[in-house]
């Protein structure tokens, strides 16, 4: 059992942790489960993860010591729904009358001032996991709204018992949603990562306490991508460090209306901008690595629904053209000539005969990661400057796979995931290569 | 006759003697002077350059966009453009002291109002820089808010942004040099007002589908413009 003093003198050195959650750390002491939650923005659905975890741990570790950790802050009408569901220390002492469960599930609120960043909430997760010396962490989502025991038991357990490091989900998605996770995201990271996991962008996801350690202590906390996105980043790292990584197969995830929304831009800020900051920050890890591995997966590794849904094509069509006429000057110094030129003439072609092919994307997806790296223009412009692109992808995706079958799908993913890889080399090559100055 | 010559001969060479010794002097110590600001410029220079490699100004100038405007004016970059403006700064101001030395009559006052002129032309140089490097900066953010966001002409809006910020650094610059004061504050609000109010009734009277399409994307009325995209996770 850690002792008091221990947990004081390892506290002395977090100082970003305020008092009060530190006085409620101290009264916890150890733990082997802790779950984490970031209930900013969703007070209404709270509550019901917090039940969730709750019965989770009653029904699934009986016999374990554990924790919740809700993160929240600035908003009254969310401490108050905090209040409903996660009391302070005095009220902790709650046990489902009907469940098995031995031990009692203590409650920690980490409430701040104003609204914490995803990355300071992650943070201070993580700063619980270790000072209560945690063995296996999740983070859930209180935006997810069929959030069920079984699930969070399903990212703690690959963890716990299985002694993996990082537990990814896996979703049930309609055939044409997470187009940017399928086309950029997943086959970009599988290339360059070396580690085939599928959903790097989750708000939910398992962490051993070995990790959780490793992470805390990488002075990236105050970088804007960590702040707003800081997931990925922490896959990434336990890949890069290689540690045991899994994949869980979840189902269909449903989320409340606060959710993320499809604000192309600020995802892909998030997302893209987020990723390709890591592949910077994270050059050493891949560079002189060419690896390409699979990870344990529990259940199923996908999972495709195609109920019919009404898109815009043409309006995507026009907006890939648009970009590509209204941005030039900034593509040009972006994008290789030859890739550039390419880019111009099939968007100055008929919509009807309009395909991008696989390996002009990763050309496209390469040189922006180079010119990322290399700050060829600003960085968030540069990021932003990719949207209209992803569209053209999109658009191209859609029609070529209007009526495909998932298997077909996953055919033409692996092909776009194994092109990414193959031309990893040319990626190399613009990385170091010398800036040149393009006027 | 010959007496007198000789005397006015002799008077002339002594005061020409007084004068190249009392010059020379003052002459050398204006060639040490500018021998001594050379060496303290080129110094001043090469520190100046390793400083700004080691801040990497020049990485932080390109993601501005300030590197792109050099380029277009065929400077070099931001660091050796710097450290060349400190070398040249510094040298010319010890120059200017060195003959200021010379003591040569009229010279003085010359060198005493370029003296107080320099700091106000350093000024605008740098409002006009800085004002270059801001038009650029938001003209590429409008743009680029503007094809994501699919409203008509993006380019037009970007090159009005452009334009406006170009128009107030230029008056901004003029003003600080004292160009013309009050022509260029009333060019400047003439402009200024006739494109603001150009704008509003272009918008108002001839963009009122945008106007309504603009005002529903802002008060959140997006349902249906969601619909038209798939989910991008």
């Amino acid at each position: 059992m850690q002792s008091e003093s221990e947990i004081s003198t390892a506290l002395a050195e977090d100082t970003f942790l305020a008092d009060d959650l530190l006085r409620q750390l101290m009264g916890v002491g150890e733990v082997d489960l802790l779950v984490g939650m970031f209930s900013q923005g969703n007070g209404n659905t709270a509550s019901h993860a917090l039940h969730a975890i709750e019965r989770s741990f009653q029904q699934y570790f009986t016999r374990q010591r554990a924790v919740i950790v809700n993160v929240c802050g600035g908003d009254k009408n969310e401490g108050d729904a905090a209040a409903a569901g996660l009391s302070p220390l005095a009220e902790k002492n709650v046990r489902l009358p009907e469940l098995p469960s031995l031990r009692t599930v203590q409650k920690v609120t980490a409430d701040f001032s104003v609204p914490p960043s995803p990355g300071m909430a992650l943070r201070t997760i993580l700063a619980a996991a270790g000072l209560l010396r945690s063995r296996a962490c999740a983070v859930v989502s209180p935006g997810t709204t069929n959030l069920t025991p079984d699930w969070i038991a399903n990212l703690l357990t690959p963890v716990y018992r299985e002694k993996f490091d990082f537990v990814a989900p896996l979703y049930t998605r309609h055939k044409f949603q997470g187009l940017l996770a399928r086309n950029l995201l997943y086959p970009m990271s599988r290339a360059i990562f070396g580690c085939r996991i599928r959903e790097l962008y989750s708000e939910e996801w398992g962490f051993s306490g070995r990790l959780a350690a490793v992470c805390l202590n990488q002075d990236v906390w105050h970088e804007e991508p960590i702040r707003t996105r800081p997931e990925a980043w922490m896959a990434i790292s336990a890949i890069s460090s290689d540690f045991r990584c899994c994949q869980v197969f979840r189902g269909q995830k449903l989320q409340s209306a606060t959710g993320s929304g499809t604000d192309l831009v600020a995802i892909f800020r998030q997302t893209v901008g987020n990723l390709f900051w890591c592949i910077e920050s994270q050059q050493s890890a891949w560079l002189d690595c060419d690896r390409s591995e699979s990870v344990h997966t529990f259940g199923p590794d996908h999972e495709l629904t195609s109920e019919p849904t009404a898109l815009n094509r043409h309006r995507i069509f026009e907006m890939f053209r648009t970009g590509v006429t209204e941005l030039e000057p900034i593509l040009s110094s972006i994008l290789d000539p030859e890739t550039h030129a390419e880019i111009k003439s099939i968007a100055s072609g008929e919509e009807g005969k309009f395909r991008l092919r696989s390996d002009l994307w990763v050309r496209t997806v390469y040189d922006f990661a180079a010119s990322y790296h290399h700050a060829a223009i600003n960085r968030d412009h540069l990021v932003q400057a990719l949207a209209p692109l992803y569209r053209g992808m999109t658009f191209s995706f859609l029609v070529e796979h209007s009526d495909s079958s998932p298997a077909e799908m996953e055919a033409v993913s692996e092909r776009l995931c194994v092109e990414f890889e193959r031309q990893k080399p040319y990626l190399r090559e613009k990385w170091k290569a010398k800036v040149e100055v393009k006027s | 006759m010959k007496q007198t010559i000789l005397q006015g001969l002799e008077l002339a060479y002594t005061n020409l003697v007084r004068m190249i010794a009392d010059f020379l002097p003052r002459f050398l110590v204006m060639l040490i002077i500018i021998v001594l600001g050379f060496l303290v410029a080129f110094a001043l220079k090469h520190i100046l350059r390793s400083v700004l490699g080691l801040t990497k100004l020049d990485r932080v100038s390109e993601e501005a966009g300030a590197s792109r405007i050099l380029r277009i004016a065929h400077l070099p970059s931001m660091t050796v453009l710097l450290s060349r403006s400190i070398f040249w700064v510094t040298w010319l101001g010890f120059i200017l002291i060195g003959l200021g030395v010379l003591g040569v009559a009229g010279l003085q006052g010359q060198i005493s109002r370029l003296f107080q002129f320099l700091p106000e032309v350093l000024v605008g140089i740098l409002i006009l820089f800085l004002g270059l490097m801001t038009a650029n900066f938001l003209s590429r953010t409008a743009l680029l808010a503007a094809v994501n966001a699919g409203y008509p002409s993006p380019r037009l809006l970007s090159w009005s942004i452009r334009f406006v910020i170009w128009i107030l650094a230029i008056s901004m610059t003029l003003e600080e040099l004292g160009v013309a004061r009050q022509t260029v504050i009333s060019a400047f609000s003439i402009i200024f007002g006739a494109l603001m109010l150009g704008l509003a009734i272009a918008f108002g009277l001839g963009g009122q589908d945008l106007a309504r399409k603009s005002l529903e994307r802002y008060l959140g009325n997006t349902d249906k413009e969601k619909d038209k995209e798939p989910q991008p996770l």
